[in-house]
């Protein structure tokens, strides 16, 4: 049943469309989740059983700071990510 | 939180937490050093003076940016994070599915005794030592589990000798576990996997009647009475022993059920009567079969933070009074925050141990990237198998998607909170967990039941160190020999 429909606006300097997609992606299985982009915001669109924009937007804004910690920490991670692998490759 | 200090402030970057009037401060080197909220303020602020005696703590601990001991530094991150450098070391063979026991928080998926469809057959045994040994790591443990792994004996049998004479050409150092309820052990059993320096571990949650409901053998009889026969014959085993083969103290791992809530003294006395010197308190896994039933045995996160700090409390006072018993997370910890020492847990290491750590080899040669992503697997989504024992080579195990991913979602420098997160330095996050219980390997911390787990255990241990009299006692937990 996706029986509760609710339209929002979100601003898209806070909430990119890669974040908003990424939390719909976890959402898939409990709610129909549409998003458009427009000039300076995004459109979404959800219909679920129950009422679970707030957690939504919640895990948007998580994965909006994990997009913007990735372009800041990026070299230090690539580094730690490599080092972890090629070690467990055997490989120095 | 994270302080990134304008350049005259001279902080170097570092992560605080602030908790009954005192901020935490830690560095990714693994220092640590409290601070009063005026002298963090003075040192914030860039206005703390040279002569001042709290600068010459802070500089002596990496966080004063002109004052770097760069040499110092790189050896203590190096140092705490060996497993970065190694491959995976842990290498667990379900042998088999079946279990004679039908416990209450069971994650492993068990079968009932009879159905041996679940049995690792001797030549997917065989085929997982092998891989287990082209692992780069020198030193490696073979961990048998199940289900109940005594249910498939010969095979178990057959597959430790094979892995010893393995150990002999590969020229490795083997370490070789049982994790048994001990239901089936016998004294040929026993014999046999003493003379081949298996060590043994079992599941304890506590006195009998405790034990004996969260544990419960399928046949009637009292787990807890086959447990406690098994663990006092491998202790005097133990302390009786003459050189080789060598016969280890056997360890036992307490899981914590709701029915275990009002019981922290109560166990630890249970453990401290065995002769055991270590017991490990676990919370239960929200995967698998305690997951359906977490509304009967179940409990939150705050609810294990204050089982775990009274049973710790409870523990350093037995300390106190002379009793040689510790706690294994704690103890860990302390590895971290003493000695700078990597203790090989792999639920606290970044990136997580998936893979790079550990793999689980399941009694079909399906391999995952650890036992709780093998249990997942069991329930139909395979989404962190790394490979097959008969098809895949190390390498592809190795370089497989699911490895990959978890190695890069693990990594705290891209987790949102942990990356601020004081206790960074000696923690970890684990995909699967994140997964199965917030439906993204990335997981949110903010909401995140392990997180919260964990960081109740971390405030525990630095209350409970700031005591004087306690640091010096928890040290001795820390030192070698």
């Amino acid at each position: 049943m996706r029986n509760k429909k609710i339209t929002e606006e979100v601003d898209s300097s806070l909430y990119s469309g890669e974040a908003l997609n990424l939390a719909a992606s976890i959402f898939y299985d409990e709610a129909e989740i549409k998003i458009t982009a427009k000039s300076g915001y995004n459109k979404i669109d959800v219909g679920a059983a129950g009422n679970i924009f707030g957690e939504f937007l919640n895990e948007a804004l998580n994965q909006q700071c994990r997009i913007d910690l990735a372009k800041k920490n990026s070299n230090i991670s690539r580094i730690i990510v490599t080092r972890a692998l090629l070690s467990a490759l055997g490989e120095k | 939180m994270a302080v990134k200090a304008p350049e005259s402030n001279k902080v170097f970057h570092c992560q605080w937490r602030e908790r009954s009037n005192e901020y935490l401060v830690t560095n990714d080197f693994g220092y640590f050093i409290r601070l009063k909220p005026a002298e963090f303020d003075r040192w914030t602020r860039g206005k703390m003076a040279k002569t001042d005696k709290c600068r010459s703590r802070l500089a002596e601990r990496g966080f004063v940016r002109d004052c770097l001991n760069f040499e110092d530094l790189a050896s203590k991150w190096k140092k705490r994070n060996t497993h970065m450098f190694l491959g995976p070391g842990l290498h667990i063979l379900v042998m088999t599915l079946r279990c004679n026991h039908t416990c209450l928080y069971c994650q492993s998926g068990a079968v009932s005794a009879g159905s041996k469809k679940t049995d690792m057959p001797l030549e997917v045994a065989v085929k997982s030592v092998d891989t287990a040994f082209d692992s780069p790591r020198q030193s490696i443990t073979i961990e048998f589990q199940g289900g109940e792994p005594l249910l498939n004996w010969e095979v178990l049998k057959q597959t430790v000798k094979y892995a010893r004479e393995k150990e002999k050409r590969a020229g490795k150092e083997l370490k070789l576990a049982l994790v048994s309820n001990f239901a089936l052990m016998d004294k040929a059993k026993a014999d046999d996997l003493m003379s081949n320096e298996v060590s043994m571990c079992t599941s304890l949650d506590g006195p009998r009647r405790l034990h004996n409901r969260n544990r419960r053998w399928r046949a009637g009889a009292s787990s807890y009475d086959v447990t406690v026969k098994w663990i006092k014959e491998f202790q005097k085993q133990h302390d009786s022993q003459s050189g080789r083969p060598r016969i280890f103290k056997p360890s036992a791992l307490l899981t914590v059920s709701k029915y275990s809530m009002a019981y922290p003294s109560q166990i630890v006395d249970e453990y401290c009567r065995l002769g055991l010197d270590t017991i490990f308190i676990r919370p239960l896994s929200m995967i698998g079969y305690a997951a359906k039933l977490w509304d009967k045995i179940g409990y939150t996160p705050k609810e294990f933070v204050g089982f775990y700090r009274d049973a710790l409390n409870y523990i350093v006072e037995l300390n106190r009074k002379g009793r040689n018993i510790k706690e294994k997370t704690c103890q860990m910890i302390l590895e971290k925050l003493f000695n700078f020492e990597d203790p090989g847990y792999l639920d606290l290491m970044c990136p997580c141990g998936a893979s790079i750590g550990q793999l689980a080899y399941n009694y079909d040669g399906a391999i995952y990237t650890c036992d709780e992503a093998r249990m997942l697997g069991w329930e139909g989504d395979g989404l962190f198998k790394v490979g097959n024992v008969s098809e895949d080579s190390y390498r592809h195990i190795m370089l497989n998607a699911a490895t990959k991913a978890c190695v890069v979602s693990s990594n705290l420098e891209q987790q949102p909170m942990c990356h601020r997160c004081a206790y960074k330095p000696y923690c970890g996050v684990c995909p699967v967990h994140n997964y199965a219980s917030q439906k993204s390997i990335w997981g949110n911390m903010t909401a995140n039941s392990r997180c919260e787990i964990f960081m109740g255990i971390f405030d525990a241990v630095f209350d409970i160190l700031k005591k004087p009299s306690n640091e010096a006692l928890l040290r001795k937990w820390t030192a070698k020999g």
